[in-house]
């Protein structure tokens, strides 16, 4: 789990990186949502994965539009 | 109160009947929920846009065409039935919101979205666009630009959200029906809050085509009703594959499958399962009492424990909070005091979460549906509670759960969350019991899920349609006297 310092740092520079510049007045409010989605991820870390499991995302290729014949 | 004034508050399906024999017409029908829209509003703030031109227009012309002996159309299963869509719908002529302020610059729509269009050809008429949390991002419609949607069953307090203006038009007796989306209770939670029945269909049931996205992964939508057989009746409508080129991604392009007429063939032979664990801990004494009185009804005796529940919900907490924030990062950069300030903060954070987290939630999201799939070979429809507790009054930031000091805001959707995170069928109906104990007023409904395995919608509605029979759930037009 990380602490409230690892949380801070982790933040300002993800947002840097981002070039998001977090203004003073929502600082505040985004260390705490980070803090709890880090509490969410500390969840799902309990779940044993193997490789095999993949994303529940899928993809479908998209194939041209159907040549119009004349 | 002429005819048609009583006519506007009941079922949709006996509006449409009371077109098709001519009772009345369907421009007076039209005319009667914009005079209730217009009689209501100002209190419940369910409306932000009214499309009364369009609906007149649309209704006049529904009746023309029935008055030249346009038999088709006279079989329309919602002929003149006014309804009304979350105004994350796409409209022509209007810009989306999503129920935003930065929208407001969007420019207006050219076509219509794929459902309201889908709506318009069963012979619905659309008479506006609804309020919501600011582009989906919430269990209470407490929205800073538009104002708080109130409950219209006590407007002291909230409708629930992100649909909350969907569920309190349909509450007030504004229109018989209604669509909103569901992320992760956004259909749910508002329906358990007003006192209405809403489904949320299997994830890729429904096209989202020309809707606003909130989070791709786990968007769905669906119709609010007052009766069963009026969602039904809605959510047929809206069946069926895309045609055009421009198609929603996340859709099956399933061919109908239609429920109206299984309404009627009850609960028999269903194996029903009363959940258990996290959806009795996270549930207030109203809530477990609704589920209690249902389960009674419908002789479900057997506990079902959902396994990896805690895992699911916080699964689709980071996806939500990932994809939502990413879809946004352009306007958190530039104008971030723009958005809603009772969620800003969570999406900028979203922007910043690890890819690495959000790409072990929809791993586990995987071996959870995986997981559920197995317990729906024991059951065939589940029940649990759609809210922890009824609705909160406006502005109330906490509430308490069995000793448990809680946000309001980002738990009202707790029990809601893990069945949309693996896309499951689910139908919120009203109940309206006594509470077993503490001091949740009786006068306020609490929603009942009843969730059914992929692609069972047909399922859930009987069930939910037994229920309504009985007399346990039911949606009556609030009386607005406060």
């Amino acid at each position: 789990m990380m602490t409230p310092e690892q949380i801070e740092a982790f933040v300002d520079a993800s947002a840097s990186a981002l070039a998001l510049n977090l203004q003073p007045a929502h600082r505040p409010g985004v260390l705490r949502f980070v803090a709890i989605a880090a509490e969410m991820a500390a969840v799902l870390d309990t779940v044993p994965l193997d490789e095999s499991v993949e994303p529940a995302v899928n993809f479908v290729p998209v194939p041209p539009a159907p040549e119009v014949q004349p | 109160m002429s005819g048609v004034d009583t006519l506007v508050l009941g079922a949709a399906d006996a509006m449409a009947q009371a077109v098709r024999t001519g009772e009345v017409s369907a421009t007076a029908l039209a005319q009667a929920s914009l005079a209730r829209i217009e009689a209501t509003d100002a209190r419940v703030n369910a409306f932000t846009a009214v499309t009364g031109d369009r609906a007149l227009a649309r209704a006049a012309a529904l009746d023309a065409a029935l008055a030249q002996g346009d038999e088709a159309l006279r079989a329309s299963p919602l002929l003149g039935v006014p309804f009304a869509v979350k105004n994350l719908f796409d409209i022509a002529g209007l810009s989306t919101l999503a129920g935003s302020k930065i929208e407001r610059d969007s420019p207006p729509k050219a076509h219509d979205a794929e459902l309201v269009r889908r709506l318009e050809a069963a012979g619905a008429v659309l008479v506006g666009a609804l309020n919501m949390d600011e582009y989906a991002y919430g269990f209470t419609t407490e929205n800073s630009h538009e104002g708080p949607v109130h409950n219209p069953h006590d407007l002291e307090r909230i409708a629930g959200g992100s649909s909350g203006g969907s569920a309190a038009a349909v509450a007030a007796g504004q229109v018989p029906l209604t669509l909103g989306s569901d992320t992760n209770g956004s259909i749910r939670v508002p329906s358990s809050l007003c006192g209405v029945f809403g489904l949320k269909p299997t994830f890729g049931r429904l096209p989202r085509s020309g809707s606003y996205p909130f989070v791709s992964s786990l968007d769905h939508l669906g119709p609010f009703a007052r009766s069963v057989g009026d969602l039904a009746l809605a959510y047929d409508a809206m069946q069926g594959p895309e045609t055009g080129a421009l198609r929603d991604a996340g859709c099956l392009q399933r061919p109908l499958e239609a429920t109206h007429a299984e309404l009627a063939k009850g609960t028999q032979g269903l194996r029903i399962g009363v959940l258990d664990g996290y959806f009795r801990r996270y549930a207030g004494a109203q809530a477990l009492a609704a589920v209690d009185a249902a389960a009674q009804m419908l002789g479900a005796i057997e506990v079902a424990h959902l396994p990896l529940v805690e895992a699911g919900r916080a699964a689709a907490f980071l996806i939500t909070n990932a994809e939502g924030g990413a879809l946004h990062l352009s306007d958190l950069r530039t104008r971030a005091e723009d958005f809603e300030p009772l969620s800003r903060d969570r999406f900028l954070a979203g922007t910043l979460l690890p890819a690495a987290w959000i790409d072990r939630a929809q791993r586990v999201r995987r071996v959870y549906a995986q997981a559920v799939a197995r317990l729906f070979e024991h059951f065939d429809i589940l029940l649990a509670p759609a809210t922890p507790c009824a609705a909160t009054t406006i502005g109330q930031e906490w509430f308490e759960l069995n000793g448990q000091r809680m946000l309001v805001r980002p738990n009202m959707g707790l029990l809601t969350q893990p069945f949309s995170c693996i896309g499951l069928p689910v139908c919120a109906v009203p109940v309206w019991g006594e509470p077993a104990r503490g001091g949740e007023p009786a006068a306020l409904p609490i929603g009942v899920q009843v969730i059914g395995a992929p692609w069972r919608e047909d399922r859930v509605l009987r069930v939910a349609a037994a229920l309504q029979a009985t007399g346990v759930a039911h949606a009556p037009v609030a009386a607005l006297t406060a």
